[in-house]
């Protein structure tokens, strides 16, 4: 699951990250969909462009494990 | 002393503290950080977690969501008096009971207290997938940002001394130190150098370095300007506000124990 907050400085992100994925999905670069969202820090930015979810990979093998 | 506010839009600020000292800032700046109380989760009843993520990393990220705090209502657990079992005056139980598959979101929370809810609605805690299954009760309560990050009411909060820049007679217009300054301090204007923004300047003293006439000069100011960013419990100039007070008790306390000695 997405970080609910940046590690380094501690301000919430996570509210951000539906609209962020929105934006990538309608063809916008990841720094446009930052810059609209007013992510200004590179420490809370960096969360977002390093993200990987892994709990739909884990679904995939749902029943396989229990 | 006095505070001149720049930017405050609620939530992110900027203000200048005038003819204060390098003491005095820090400790505002450490009190907003770690000696406001705000809400946060604390203590997270799991009766049924069939989901992908362990019990203790789900009641990790509730503990992150921020609550907004209304501090005249609670008290602190510690001087309540329920003497710290937990009481509707020192704490609120939020409680969740959901089913898959759908994403939970913070806004999913009912708590039993209207007033303290997520500060967002939309911040995704778990998702869940067909068959699993949340029920959960979680315990807020008033704590400390020295106790644990999520009870921070400010992300950023910095400030930085500003600066007195002046060029005198000896300058022989050089404009070496135009070409150096990273922020743009200095100008050129009918072939004398001249300070433009000193604002901006965040005394890296390059242009000293460059200057062979050693016509600039540098100061400290007893002016600081802060930066703070509030989480979203409550407004910047309440966390400032409160911070002073916390000072201020603080720092009676201290005369009180000065005076028995």
């Amino acid at each position: 699951m997405f970080p609910v907050r940046c590690f380094t400085c501690g301000a919430v992100i996570a509210h951000k990250y539906e609209d962020y994925k929105g934006l990538i999905d309608s063809g916008k670069s990841p720094k446009e969909a930052l810059d609209e969202l007013g992510i200004k820090r590179y420490c809370c930015r960096r969360m977002f462009l390093t993200y990987k979810s892994v709990l739909k990979e884990f679904a995939r093998y749902h029943g396989a494990v229990g | 002393m006095k505070v001149e506010v720049i930017r405050d839009d609620g939530f992110w600020t900027e203000f200048i503290l005038r003819d204060s000292n390098p003491a005095f800032a820090n400790a505002w700046r450490r009190a907003m950080k770690s000696h406001v109380p705000v809400m946060a989760v604390d203590y997270v009843d799991i009766y049924m977690n069939s989901s992908y993520l362990y019990d203790e990393i789900l009641a990790h990220r509730i503990g992150l969501i921020p609550l907004k705090t209304n501090l005249e209502k609670f008290n602190l657990q510690n001087q309540c008096v329920c003497g710290g079992e937990g009481c509707p005056s020192c704490q609120v139980s939020l409680r969740l009971n959901v089913e898959g598959p759908r994403v939970v979101y913070s806004g999913d929370f009912v708590s039993d207290d209207p007033e303290t809810v997520p500060v967002f609605d939309n911040i995704p805690v778990i998702e869940l997938f067909e068959g699993q299954q949340l029920m959960l009760e979680a315990v807020a309560r008033l704590g400390f940002g020295r106790e644990h990050a999520k009870f921070q009411p400010v992300s950023v909060c910095t400030y930085r001394v500003l600066a007195r820049v002046r060029i005198n007679e000896s300058c022989s217009s050089c404009r070496k130190c135009v070409q150096v300054c990273p922020r743009n301090v200095f100008s050129v204007d009918e072939d004398r150098v001249r300070v433009i923004d000193e604002f901006s300047c965040t005394l890296c003293k390059d242009c000293l370095k460059v200057c062979e006439e050693n016509a600039i000069e540098l100061t400290e100011t007893d002016d600081f300007l802060f930066t703070v960013e509030s989480i979203g419990q409550m407004e910047v100039r309440e966390v400032a506000r409160r911070a002073l007070d916390a000072i201020k008790s603080k720092a009676q306390e201290m005369v009180s124990l000065m005076e028995e000695l």
